[in-house]
């Protein structure tokens, strides 16, 4: 599988603005952005603010990196094939 | 008992509430608020499965019940205050069908069965009381279920904090607009079905707006009018009769 970014801003209403689509196979999955330093020992990890389809989740993950979010939401993409 | 010792339990003052109660009627509910017990922070007073002890009362701290989820995902689907109590007929059950965990150290007593079925049947105006606070338990988990499925982010949290102004202030724990809040942000999210990312940043939003400031375990409450009209707050379902007005 092979995941594409793209970077983007999301309006949260919060100083939570750098962005992430997700996409897989041209379609897009999942939207990561990065928590502002207002998230204090969060800050700088990527949460999933929407996941589609598999990639929903009622309690979404944070990741340290980029590479991490990929390899869950490639996980949960091919979680029940 | 000194008549202060009544207007310390904060069972009666809320009982109160919904009637009024003679002095032995005062002297009942007393009677059945020992011995008591104090539990840590933290700490499940009850655990889901279990056999019930008796009914939980709430005389200090806050509370919560919950269910949890195979993976360890929580759903909080109450808060117990002082002067809360856990189901009146939790002696019918066998096994638990929820757990109940403390937020602060608590202090609480439990009520045996017969203790709670001899002042009901004895004191109908304490059974009465008992009754309506029942009802504004169950309206208060109607009035939840709409929170979680009805209300934006900023709607739930905005409905929670005036609730629990309003609660506290009839067991005297608000001073001014401002009350003690001894809940994590993961705590709140649990609450009010959000993750801590958007719990954090509907606080800061609401503290933006100059509606609440949330510091040191207190919360103040800055514009009460435009909070409750934020969350749409109409408290009929807590039945408060004329108190609001007083």
């Amino acid at each position: 599988m092979s995941l594409h970014l793209q970077p983007v801003q999301v309006a949260t209403d919060s100083d939570d603005m750098e962005s992430q689509l997700v996409f897989d196979a041209g379609m897009l999955v999942a939207v990561l952005v990065r928590l502002s330093s207002a998230h204090e020992t969060y800050a700088g990890k990527w949460y999933l603010e929407a996941g589609f389809g598999r990639v929903d989740h009622p309690h979404p993950p944070m990741f340290a990196d980029l590479d991490e979010a990929q390899a869950w939401i490639a996980g949960q993409l091919t979680l029940h094939p | 008992m000194t008549p202060s010792s009544t207007q310390q339990n904060p069972l009666i003052a809320k009982l109160e509430r919904f009637g009024p109660l003679s002095d032995g009627d005062r002297a009942a509910v007393q009677g059945i608020s020992t011995p008591v017990e104090y539990v840590s922070a933290q700490t499940d007073l009850v655990h889901e499965g279990e056999k019930p002890r008796g009914t939980l009362l709430m005389l200090e701290g806050m509370a919560y019940r919950y269910k949890m989820r195979a993976s360890g995902a929580r759903q909080i689907v109450a808060y117990l205050l002082p002067g809360d109590m856990g189901d009146l007929d939790v002696g019918l059950l066998n096994h638990m069908d929820h757990s109940v965990g403390t937020f602060s150290e608590c202090k609480v007593a439990w009520i045996k069965p017969e203790a709670l079925a001899g002042i009901q049947q004895a004191h109908p105006a304490v059974a009465s009381a008992l009754r309506m606070s029942t009802l504004v338990d169950e309206a208060t988990l109607r009035e939840w279920l709409l929170n979680v499925g009805g209300r934006s982010s900023i709607e739930r949290v905005a409905h929670l904090f005036s609730e629990l102004l309003l609660r506290l202030q009839v067991v005297g724990l608000v001073t001014g607009d401002s009350y003690k809040l001894p809940i994590r942000q993961e705590e709140l999210g649990d609450t009010t079905g959000m993750s801590t990312v958007h719990v954090n940043r509907v606080l800061m939003e609401l503290r933006r707006r100059g509606l609440i400031d949330l510091s040191g375990g207190s919360l103040t409450i800055l514009n009460r009018r435009d909070l409750e009209a934020l969350a749409e707050f109409k408290p009929n379902y807590l039945h408060l009769g004329e108190w609001r007005a007083a």
